[in-house]
């Protein structure tokens, strides 16, 4: 990932202006790449840059060239810090507030989101994912679906973690970590007191490398549910998932050839779930279980 | 009558026994089983429903099958993949499925739709700005009650500051 290298950034050519945003004296910039995406961030407050590291996304590279394809700008008032910041994405005012611990939630959010749907080679799902056996558990849902407390469950019972936001798809279906802390909210559901935890703060670790998809679990929270899914075919799977996937619309082909890649080989379960610590138990048996009978079946490791 | 399946502005892939279709223009998907994929790909204004029927179920009643067709084209129609109004069977989907009987119940269509997301609808995490967000996405602006809040119209619902 490297320093974030100071230099103020500019759109490449055919990109999106920002208009008069660009006249406020923006003093201060930096560059990175992120999936694919050249993304800048300015400020008329330099040393505002120096905490930006946490915030941006995982897998973030430094650039070398000013050029960017989006820009985000964060505007604060000098003279008095009681008054509003504002954070823009491009020309759009995404928060005017006070709270600039607030303000540099928003500009992680938008970036995220930014880079999600800008990143041409990878597909972005709005899922929870964590990898056990060698093979990823995908498991995609809307927020405060309750994804974030079942990969909590699933990290804590043994599986490494890839992400409680994105499973990020290649073209050959194969999950990617996106191992941001895990954002474990209260029992309140409340986000504004949300924690973030690292992976190894829950007894876990993070995933280094891809891994295929051998589970995907489309599951709705419901207090004193049991666990009875049913099985999708891949078709029914690949439109499940397309309903989370960010770029659906921008690069539909795309999306939907590297969804298919992903459930090819992988079990599909939907259903209602009752809790978070129950089911991950179960989903951990059901991969281990699946990848048994696919050893037997092509003869690897059997005892024939 | 010969139907038409539509074909301007479709995106299809074969999957093994479906067919996936994206409709570029209205940003819908659809999942469509063996069945409605046959009728789907065979739908080209030269066959006749008997014509695709045989291509259905081959072995079954030609009644039966008929029927089969009728609903997949009602079905293919609803979800708007299919050039104009299919001529009315009379039949409704009870009957055919009682036609048809429970162990050809697998010569049934499906066909699963969706609307995709907006990236934004998408990627809506708890939303920190409501800003270009779609209605219900739950937002965490500042000063909104950050346990029920939601985006309204691109503001926070309970008066939070985005």
């Amino acid at each position: 990932m490297g320093s974030l290298p100071s230099m103020m950034p500019r759109l490449r050519p055919g990109s999106a202006r920002t208009g008069r945003i660009d006249r406020l004296g923006w003093r201060a910039g930096t560059c990175f790449d992120a999936y694919g995406l050249r993304v800048g961030v300015r400020t008329n407050a330099p040393a505002l840059l120096d905490r930006l590291g946490p915030h941006l996304p995982p897998g973030w590279r430094a650039c070398a060239s000013p050029l960017v394809d989006q820009i985000f700008s964060v505007w604060v008032d000098l003279d008095d810090a009681r008054r509003p910041s504002r954070v823009y994405a491009g020309r759009s005012r995404r928060v005017r507030t006070a709270d600039l611990a607030h303000a540099f939630a928003v500009l992680e959010s938008e970036i995220r989101q930014s880079v999600a749907a800008g990143a041409e080679h990878r597909t972005f799902v709005h899922a929870g994912v964590v990898g056990w056996g060698g093979r990823a558990i995908v498991i995609p849902g809307r927020s405060r679906s309750g994804k974030t407390t079942l990969v909590a469950e699933l990290v804590k019972a043994g599986a490494l973690y890839l992400s409680d936001e994105f499973a990020v798809l290649d073209g050959r279906g194969r999950v990617h970590p996106f191992a941001k802390p895990l954002s474990i909210r209260g029992a309140s559901g409340c986000d504004r007191h949300a924690q973030a935890r690292r992976a190894e703060e829950l007894g876990g670790a993070c995933a280094t490398r891809p891994l295929p998809v051998g589970l995907v679990v489309l599951a709705e929270h419901r207090p004193g549910a049991t666990w009875r899914p049913e099985r999708l075919t891949a078709g029914q799977a690949v439109i499940e998932m397309l309903a989370h996937t960010v770029p659906a619309r921008l690069r539909p082909e795309a999306s939907l050839a590297s969804l298919e890649r992903a459930v090819a080989r992988a079990t599909v379960l939907k259903g209602a779930r009752g809790e978070a610590r129950e089911l991950a138990q179960i989903l951990l048996r059901s991969v281990e279980e699946e990848e048994t009978v696919s050893r037997h079946g092509t003869g690897e490791g059997g005892t024939t | 009558m010969k139907p038409v399946a539509r074909r301007d502005g479709l995106l299809t892939r074969d999957l093994k026994d479906e067919l996936l279709v994206y409709a570029r223009d209205e940003h819908r998907a659809h999942c469509l089983n063996h069945t409605a994929a046959t009728v789907f790909k065979n739908a080209d204004g030269t066959r006749t429903v008997a014509d695709l029927a045989r291509l259905v179920a081959p072995e079954a009643d030609r009644t039966a099958s008929e029927a089969v067709v009728g609903e997949t084209l009602a079905r293919l129609a609803e979800a708007g993949l299919l050039e104009g109004d299919p001529a009315a069977t009379g039949w409704s989907r009870r009957d055919v499925v009682r036609r048809v009987g429970i162990g050809a119940a697998i010569l049934l269509p499906a066909v699963a739709s969706i609307v995709a997301p907006t990236p934004a609808e998408a990627a809506a995490t708890c939303a920190t700005s409501c800003a270009s967000k779609a209605d219900g996405t739950p937002c965490t602006c500042f000063g909104a009650n950050p346990c029920t809040a939601t985006c309204v119209s691109g503001t926070c619902s309970d008066g939070g500051s985005c």
